[in-house]
């Protein structure tokens, strides 16, 4: 292994690279890496790219600059795990701060899951998850074809975006409210009530996001819970200070009529939120996660891909299913 | 896991419960051990000890000791139930309980994967720290399709499952004596022990402090699973008498 610190703005020249959709020349990354705050000249770059191409990492497309390989990628999901420690919850505040949706105009951008499923199971998966609608954030999707120029769509797949439980933290913060991320969760139902989370998996401290782990590890029980009231869901939870509880509860009575919700409990009395430790003086909140609908549909058999926390998305361009 | 409040426990939190209450004596060769507890078929019981005889002698697994239990045998708050075999080994977080009673207090800090390239481990590509999860790390990696232990087998390269403790460098030496003490009885998971301040397989550690890494005990039901053998392991599941354990050839 090269220096720590090298091997840092290799990465960070390789993400450059990743991120765009042609080849990017040396110039363009120089500014780009100073927007990031890598003093890098225009020089030092090249000496790096050149690196990056003997390790078979990028490669060279004539004049017109370089693109990322396979390997490339590879390496740039495995590389650095000390500074993809808190990867998931870096990624998750870049997307907050991209939420612009207003509760009272109606409109601006939310956060959204993409789910892929093969195109002949495309009717039986929109049919289980009308049917998990009420465990969801919002009825509103967005469905992509293979032709797709907004989402990447596999050959022979279906791209399905569901609204994700991280737009609320996007929309308190907008409010002034401070807010994070702090578990998402396996939470038991009865009665069609929740009653205390089964497991946690803090957004901070993991190199993978804690929804996608419970749902590779089929943990949920939405189609018990929807055929005799008791159950299984996804959730996630979040604080807030005290005094912000008051406009956090105006704020989710708003998104009501935009067909947002979710909200499962706010609570700031007993140091924790169903059974999920909250510290004192702030409360939390646990919202049920928008891809429990496609929990639904895995725990049926059919096949699903799920990123959660994939991208934003223009909340009107979304329709029911 | 949740206590009697019904508030979650985390891994971290049952980890120093477990070490504290770990006794095994490294000279007198006596006391408990904290142990893995796996749930197999009863057809498959030839299979699994095979795996585990395999894993053994490829130094994929903690330690040469384990325990047969059959169907009604009671383990823990546990009972194995009919057509079932359970198997209990042993978990990588005994070094630690061995290192505290020995004076040395470690820090669990995460159980990852970690990538081996022609038999040598070069850095851990996924993580998740104790203190952010309620169910064991190594049990929420084994089932995301991320490792590769089957292939490490057989061709020296592939992804495995192994922890990492930090410990204070003034306790150096004596760590260094209490590993070698834990080899010589058979213990041998130890896959790196980094330098002081110096980062551990790619992952830098606290100041003035050394990086341990071990390997998962539930490695040998990652190979398992991935050949389709139906077993499901609890880690960390609770504390088993050393002297009432088999060694792994005993069984051939």
């Amino acid at each position: 292994m090269t220096d720590p610190q090298i091997e840092r703005k290799l990465i960070e020249i390789m993400r450059i690279i990743n991120e765009s959709d042609r080849p990017v020349g040396a110039r363009i990354i120089a500014d780009e890496l100073r927007n990031r705050g890598y003093n890098l000249g225009e020089r030092a770059v090249r000496y790096h790219l050149r690196i990056l191409d003997e390790r078979g990492f990028t490669e060279k497309h004539g004049y017109t600059g370089r693109s990322i390989t396979s390997r490339g990628k590879e390496e740039l999901e495995e590389a650095l795990i000390g500074d993809r420690l808190d990867f998931v919850i870096t990624r998750i505040e870049d997307l907050i701060y991209r939420t612009d949706y207003d509760p009272v105009k109606k409109q601006g951008n939310v956060i959204v899951n993409v789910s892929y499923v093969d195109k002949d199971d495309f009717e039986k998966t929109a049919g289980l998850m009308r049917s998990a609608v009420d465990y969801s954030i919002s009825p509103r999707v967005g469905i992509f074809e293979e032709d797709s120029e907004d989402i990447f769509v596999p050959r022979g797949k279906v791209g399905i975006a569901t609204v994700c439980s991280i737009t609320f933290d996007g929309i308190l913060l907008r409010h002034g409210i401070p807010v994070k991320p702090n578990f998402g969760g396996i939470l038991s139902m009865e009665n069609n009530e929740p009653v205390v989370f089964k497991d946690l998996i803090s957004y901070r401290g993991t190199s993978i996001d804690p929804i996608k782990i419970f749902l590779m590890r089929h943990s949920t029980s939405v189609t018990g819970l929807l055929q005799s009231g008791s159950g299984t869901i996804l959730a996630n939870m979040r604080s807030i200070p005290q005094s912000a509880a008051g406009d956090a509860h105006l704020l989710f009575q708003q998104l009501h009529e935009s067909d947002i919700g979710g909200l499962l409990a706010m609570d700031h009395e007993s140091g924790n939120v169903l059974g999920a430790p909250v510290d004192i003086g702030m409360s939390g909140i646990v919202v049920s996660v928008g891809v429990n609908a496609l929990a639904v549909v895995e725990e049926y058999g059919i096949d699903v891909n799920t990123r959660p926390v994939s991208t934003i998305m223009d909340y009107g361009t979304m329709k029911s299913l | 896991m949740q206590d009697k409040r019904g508030v979650v426990q985390f891994t971290s939190s049952k980890i120093e419960d477990l070490m504290f209450r770990t006794t095994l004596d490294l000279k007198s060769m006596e006391g408990d051990i904290i142990v893995n507890l796996s749930i197999a078929d009863a057809d498959d019981i030839v299979d699994v000890l095979e795996f585990l005889k395999l894993t053994s002698n490829s130094g994929l697994s903690v330690s040469p000791f384990l325990k047969v239990l059959e169907s009604g045998d009671v383990i823990g708050d546990l009972t194995i139930p009919e057509g079932k075999v359970g198997i209990a080994t042993m978990c990588s977080m005994t070094i630690d309980g061995v290192l505290l009673k020995s004076g040395i207090m470690t820090n669990p800090k995460f159980g990852g994967v970690v990538q081996i390239r022609n038999g040598l481990p070069v850095r851990f590509t996924d993580v998740l720290t104790y203190t952010s999860t309620t169910i064991d790390p190594l049990e929420v990696l084994m089932s995301q399709d991320i490792t590769s232990v089957t292939r490490m087998l057989q061709t020296g390269s592939g992804k495995i499952l192994a922890n990492l403790r930090e410990v204070h460098l003034a306790k150096r030496d004596e760590i260094n004596s209490v590993l070698s003490g834990m080899m010589d009885i058979g213990i041998n998971g130890i896959l790196e022990v980094g330098d002081p301040n110096s980062r551990v397989l790619d992952v830098p550690v606290e100041r003035d402090h050394l990086g341990v890494v071990v390997i998962g005990g539930t490695n040998p039901m990652a190979i398992m699973k991935e050949q389709g053998i139906n077993i499901r392991t609890n880690a960390m599941s609770t504390l088993m008498d050393i002297n009432s354990m088999d060694k792994i050839e005993d069984f051939f």
